[in-house]
């Protein structure tokens, strides 16, 4: 491990202050973690983890987010006197973490409470707890810039085979675990008031971790160590995501939506080819998603199918998969004269003609506004795939079996997409987005290789809505709107254009991300629109840019954005 | 640096003894409780699933917040003896496939008792069977498609669906036909038009009418649908206009409405429109409904039914303004209905899974006088309150021309 | 005869409206490649902006159609002046160098946001608002066509400001600074243009149209919602995309042309109304495969 010096060439006038007040910031957030938060009992129940409380009545019993803030405020020591790399990108980020925390306490607390009582003193009590963490993160942000960002520190020694999947295998075990935990914070049913403080208390907590670990080096180690053994790691990766269903997330709830999240990916990975290999704008995508899962509703044997008889399901499937594939290729058909942004209106078209059309029901197929409910699950050897399942003692939620098949759905579309990506067809795309000119002149039939990314990724987005068809039990058009369109794409772009593992954290996120926000009630979509424009700010590159692009936007790229892809592959 | 961290530490060590001497409440209490009522067995939850953002939210929150008063008054009143209800509202957003992830989140919950919801049919589709597994009773304030209860052959062969989901509100094969009845017999209006929003509701009230006005021997002139966000409808009026009807008949919602019955007036189109409990809402009129336009509603008048009455009050006490919308009575309703099964099922006993069966049949056999009129359910969990109001604009104002029973 | 008539008259005042929204995309895509979905949200708050304004006015002046209507123009073209001066400068312009596609996500966040924000804290904007009875009542009738006065109105406005707006970037210096950032932002630059004024200046002027379009709307519609600027803005890019992007005169005549199609189409085509739309999107298909670059766009050339 090399130390290396971190201090920034610029003079700061917080340079000389940076090691006090990191020290001072430490100290605090370990102080407001044993301070009381709230002064009184609040109207719809005590604030979680026994706030009210001071620590020295229970010492060792602190959870939740006053033993986030007391973590945050150790480390925050721990790095400010530990000889740690790049010391101001940690001691900054764990500021971070511990402001946003606190502000999310105080700021709950003080508006359910009804007033800044709550937060400081009030009848004799007093809770200075968040007032406290507060000052301790904005001193330890201002400490960071105080040490200085320097670059983010290199990990250069080398280590065995065995140990490195040992390091993989835990790494990815903490990621499973961070993951279910995120989506099980503030508890699956209705009956805590305060989900969402909780949920956007550990968000920022969990978010100051990770800066920190990225900010030390040992996110780039792990992603290096991860590239060096891919094909180990894509295993273990799977393996985590079946694993998932044994986790506390393991529930009815979050595999329902997990399910959901799969068939969204895989449809943004077809996105993905031809928007971000082929670099065509597609804002009527959905379409062909609502294309396969109206062909797999018609061959499932529901009432109102147009079709008397059933058909297996992967037969249903693949039908399902050809049928979108021909109208990709058909819808793909203009982009041999059309271009850029003229394209993107002409796929906006097909969207809008395909959700009229589905509407009226036309031809008898699609049921019209009264959709084809009733569709059956899906089952095999007889397990239905919607009712819970049981390996040995174990018992497993309802809708397990859609998670587990749709997670290797989403395994066959990146490998299929990881192969494209990397075949002679997928640089031709990629020579057409960068110039399609070039291209043509470089002998690449441009006309067929377009035509053909919209074939590929229709044909992907067809099977998806097959599965999305047995899923739901109902096809209605409404669940293909223009707005499921933009949320694709969105995904894709949030992810990183091009980039594989990009796709499924940008669809993820999309979908977890509302259904976390539910606590909001009135203000969850508004949050959800300034998260988008956050997002975009702050990495407009995408969560994970493919490596590819990554060079070519070299000269943009600050070491920042580098920083953050890093980061964003670990998550 | 050393000696920074020490001072420091000293000056950390000096405050949190002063904190700690302040001291505070030690032991967290119980939290407040729902007044007076005994609430020792906990919590219990009715879930609501509609719209809460979006452009249907005025109507889905309507349906939120009636169903928050029915559960206030209960908690006020001890209806169901140990526990305190709360409401836990889930956005669909109008999309069967989020309604399915909203259903499927109240389902994991063992304290949601019953669910309130849907606003759209389609929506109710999916939520159906996730809380039929559950045994979960769903409560519709505003599906009117008939197949949802009776199946894809409800004239014909009607055969029960589901036996966890009932509804207050009818049904469109009952709403339409009582419609067309009135407007070929009574108001003697021969040519008739329709336009649809083309979504469940409006297509299905407006096929319902069609068959009946032929059957009476009125004319169905023309069929037309506006976009479901479209708002100049002058290509619509003009197309209309040259059939020349007696009436148009708009399958769909007051939002749309509204506009359309003003925008065909200074078209010149100078006949009445007619439409279902969609557009019964005093926001229709002041969006631009004229003179002279019709509507159906469920029930009688609610003038003349004082549990109607009590309810709006109630509503504007709490809320401060009328804006329970087009379902507000009849979530109402439907919650008052899953409150009084569940007081029936719990019985001073404690509530747990193997209560499940009982709560369904105890929704079954639930009957009170709600907002709406009698709350009562049929064989196949269809209102059974089949009474249908005309409604006619006079002087600003929705006034009861007809009140009677759908028969044929 | 008279029915067809009709329906054209209904297509210009439909297509008048559409070209107000549809001249703010083209400027903005001409200069800055950005499709600003958001630009229909901007014609939506404008509309709140002028309800609001009347809803402040004492009730006197309430009653005087003269004072009200100036006022809620000048109240609704402020807000929707503020509202994209700071979309341009919080949300856009970071984004400046950014892959190309980051700001379309931008655009549908903003897009999102102003919509919900609207919807939460508007009062009552959670159902349709009617609007104030100030604009002038009553139709202009010429045989047996019916066009109401507020369509007249919109009509005259939209091609008044149309040719308003294709002069002054035509002939003022600021005009010429404009069309010199679209064709070649760093030539531009080098000769003294300040890029930032100019692409300012171009959101200024898309949100005053937008904002005149959005109070015109309230008085032709009597009444508006949030989803309005969906909808409209959907149909004003694909306004600006059949007319050719960048230009202010296929802008105009494409959003005629689409407002034609839909009444047009909803009466004589197949299938009705149920299937006007999908007509403007074949019109567009087909425009763009035969003529890729719009109407009157300039064929496609190498951009920097």
């Amino acid at each position: 491990m090399s130390t290396v010096d971190t201090t920034s060439g610029k003079p700061s006038p917080l340079a000389s202050l940076g090691k006090p007040f990191a020290a001072a910031g430490g100290v605090l957030g370990i102080v407001a973690a044993l301070l009381p938060w709230v002064t009184f009992s609040l109207n719809d129940g005590n604030w979680p983890d026994k706030s009210t409380l001071q620590f020295f009545d229970a010492p060792f019993a602190v959870t939740g987010f006053r033993w986030h803030v007391l973590l945050l405020g150790v480390l925050i020591l721990v790095a400010t006197f530990a000889p740690v790399p790049s010391r101001g990108r940690v001691v900054r980020a764990l500021g971070w973490g511990l402001t946003i925390v606190s502000l999310v306490n105080a700021v709950y607390i003080t508006v359910k409470g009804g007033g800044l009582g709550a937060i400081t003193a009030v009848d004799g009590a007093t809770a200075f707890g968040g007032v406290v963490g507060l000052v301790a993160g904005v001193l330890a942000i201002l400490a960071g810039y105080g040490i200085g960002i320097g670059p983010v520190g290199e990990w250069k020694f080398k280590i065995s085979t065995p140990v490195a999947y040992l390091v993989l295998l835990v790494s990815f075990g903490a990621v499973l675990y961070a993951v279910a935990a995120m989506l099980t914070t503030g508890g699956v049913g209705s009956a805590n008031p305060y989900a969402g403080a909780i949920f956007l208390s550990f968000l920022g907590f969990a978010g100051g971790l990770l800066g920190a670990l990225s900010g030390v080096g040992y996110v780039r180690w792990i992603s290096a160590l991860s590239e060096q053994h891919r094909v180990f790691s894509v295993i273990v990766l799977a393996a985590c995501a079946l694993l998932l269903p044994f986790t506390e997330a393991g529930n009815e709830y979050w595999m329902t939506v997990a399910a959901n999240i799969g068939i969204y990916a895989a449809t943004a990975i077809g996105l993905n080819i031809v928007v971000g290999l082929a670099g065509l704008l597609d804002l009527g995508y959905v379409a062909f998603m609502g294309i396969g899962a109206l062909v797999a509703a018609n061959f499932s044997g529901a009432a109102t199918a147009y079709f008397g008889f059933d058909l297996p399901f992967p037969v249903a499937a693949v039908i399902a998969a050809v049928v979108a594939g021909i109208f990709g290729a058909i819808v793909g058909s203009p982009t041999l004269r059309v271009r850029g942004d003229y394209l993107a209106i002409v796929t906006l078209a097909f969207g809008e003609i395909f959700t009229r059309s589905a509407q009226n029901d036309i031809g008898g197929f699609t049921n019209g506004s009264n959709a084809i409910p009733g569709i059956p699950a899906l089952s095999l050897f007889g397990a239905e795939f919607n009712k819970s399942f049981t390996i040995g003692a174990i018992k497993l939620p309802a809708g397990v079996l859609y998670y587990v098949l749709i997670v290797l759905l989403v395994a066959a579309t990146m490998a299929v997409f990881a192969n494209l990506k990397f075949s002679r067809i997928g640089r031709a795309w990629i020579a057409i987005r960068e110039d399609e000119d070039a291209a043509r002149a470089m002998g690449i039939r441009t006309g067929k290789m377009k035509i053909l990314a919209f074939l590929i990724g229709a044909m992907l987005a067809g099977l998806a809505g097959a599965v999305f068809a047995h899923k739901n039990g109902t096809v209605s058009y409404e669940s293909f709107k223009f707005l499921e369109s933009v949320t694709l794409l969105a995904a894709v772009i949030l992810g990183g254009m091009g980039s594989i593992p990009g796709a499924v954290l940008g669809a993820a996120l999309l979908f977890v991300l509302p259904e976390k926000l539910r606590d909001f009630e009135d203000y969850r979509l508004m949050i959800f629109g300034l998260a988008l424009i956050l997002i975009m700010r702050f990495r407009p590159v995408g969560l994970i840019p493919d490596a590819h692009r990554r060079a070519e936007m070299v000269e943009r790229a600050d070491e920042n954005a580098d920083e953050a892809h890093l980061e964003a592959k670990k998550a | 640096m050393r000696k920074h961290s020490v001072k420091s530490a000293a000056i950390v060590g000096a405050s949190l003894l002063v904190l700690a001497a302040c001291g505070s409440n030690k032991d967290e209490g119980s939290g407040s409780n729902g007044g007076s009522c005994d609430t020792s067995k906990g919590t219990l939850t009715v879930g609501v699933v509609a719209p809460l953002s979006g452009n249907l939210s005025a109507l889905g929150v309507g349906i939120k917040q009636s169903a928050e008063l029915a559960v206030d008054e209960a908690n006020k009143k001890c209806t169901v003896k140990g526990y305190k209800l709360t409401v836990s509202a889930q956005d669909d957003e109008a999309n069967p496939a989020k309604g399915a992830q909203a259903a499927t989140k109240l389902s994991t919950d063992p304290n949601v008792v019953g669910v309130v919801g849907t606003l759209n049919s389609s929506v109710a589709q999916t939520v159906q069977p996730i809380l039929r597994d559950k045994k979960i009773p769903q409560v519709s304030p505003a599906n009117t498609n008939p197949s949802l209860t009776r199946g894809n052959d409800f004239l014909t062969a009607p055969k029960r669906q589901f036996d966890n989901y009932f509804r207050v509100c009818t049904t469109d094969d009952l709403q339409g036909p009582y419609a067309a009845n009135y407007l070929v017999e009574k108001a003697g209006k021969k040519k008739i038009a329709i336009i649809t929003d083309g979504k469940t509701y409006g297509e299905g009230l407006a096929a319902e009418l069609s068959k009946q006005v032929a059957k009476k021997g009125g004319q169905i002139v023309g069929s037309e649908k506006v976009g479901e966000k479209d708002t100049d409808f002058s290509g619509v009026i003009s197309k209309i206009k040259a059939l020349s009807p007696d009436a148009v008949y708009y399958g769909g919602e007051y939002p749309v409405a509204g506009p359309l019955s003003k925008q065909m007036a200074s078209a010149g189109l100078n006949v009445p429109l007619m439409g279902g409990d969609g557009i019964f809402d005093g926001k229709y009129i002041e969006l631009g409904g004229k003179e002279g336009d019709l509507a159906t509603s469920v029930g009688a008048p609610t003038e003349s039914l004082a549990t109607a009455k009590a309810f709006v009050d109630a509503y504007k006490a709490k809320f401060g303004k009328e804006d329970y919308a087009a379902y507000g009575a009849f979530s109402y309703d439907a919650a008052n209905a899953i409150i009084g099964a569940l007081a029936a099922t719990v019985d001073g006993a404690a509530w747990d899974e193997s209560k499940r069966d009982a709560m369904l049949q105890n929704v079954g056999k639930y009957s009170g006088s709600g907002a709406t009129g009698e709350v009562k359910f049929d064989q196949y969990g269809d209102s059974t309150n089949k009474v249908l109001t005309v409604y006619q604009v006079t002087s600003a104002k929705w006034k009861d021309v007809q009140t009677g029973t759908f028969t044929g | 005869m008279s029915v067809l008539l009709q329906q054209l008259a209904n297509g210009v005042v439909q297509g008048a409206l559409i070209a107000l929204i549809a001249l703010g995309y083209t400027m903005v895509y001409g200069i800055i490649q950005l499709i600003n979905f958001a630009h229909g949200e901007v014609f939506m708050v404008a509309s709140y902006g002028g309800l609001a304004t009347f809803t402040l006015l004492p009730d006197d002046l309430k009653k005087s159609a003269a004072v009200a209507l100036p006022l809620m123009f000048v109240g609704g073209i402020l807000v929707a002046v503020v509202v994209a001066v700071i979309m341009e400068r919080f949300a856009y312009r970071p984004l400046r160098n950014a892959p190309r596609l980051a700001p379309l996500i931008t655009a549908l966040g903003v897009s999102v946001f102003l919509q919900e924000a609207v919807r939460v804290f508007y009062p009552n904007a959670k159902s349709n608002l009617p609007y104030p009875k100030v604009f002038p009542e009553g139709n202009l009738t010429i045989g047996s066509i019916n066009v109401s006065w507020t369509g007249v109105m919109l009509v005259v406005l939209s091609v008044g400001l149309a040719v308003i707006l294709q002069t002054y970037v035509n002939r003022s210096r600021m005009g010429r600074a404009m069309r010199a950032t679209a064709q070649d932002p760093d030539t531009a630059k080098l000769m003294g243009v300040n890029p930032n004024r100019v692409i300012v200046l171009t959101f200024i002027f898309g949100a005053v149209l937008a904002g005149v379009a959005g109070i015109m709307y309230g008085g032709y519609l009597n009444n508006i919602n949030i989803d309005m600027g969906f909808q409209t803005g959907i149909f004003a890019f694909t306004a600006a995309v059949l007319g050719g992007v960048g230009s202010i005169r296929g802008a105009v005549i494409g959003a005629f042309i689409i407002g034609l199609i839909k009444t047009v189409a909803g009466q004589y085509m197949p299938g009705g109304t149920q299937y006007d739309y999908v007509w403007i999107f074949v019109v567009l298909i087909l425009v763009l495969v035969f003529r890729p670059q719009g109407l009157f766009g300039e064929p496609e050339r190498v951009r920097a």
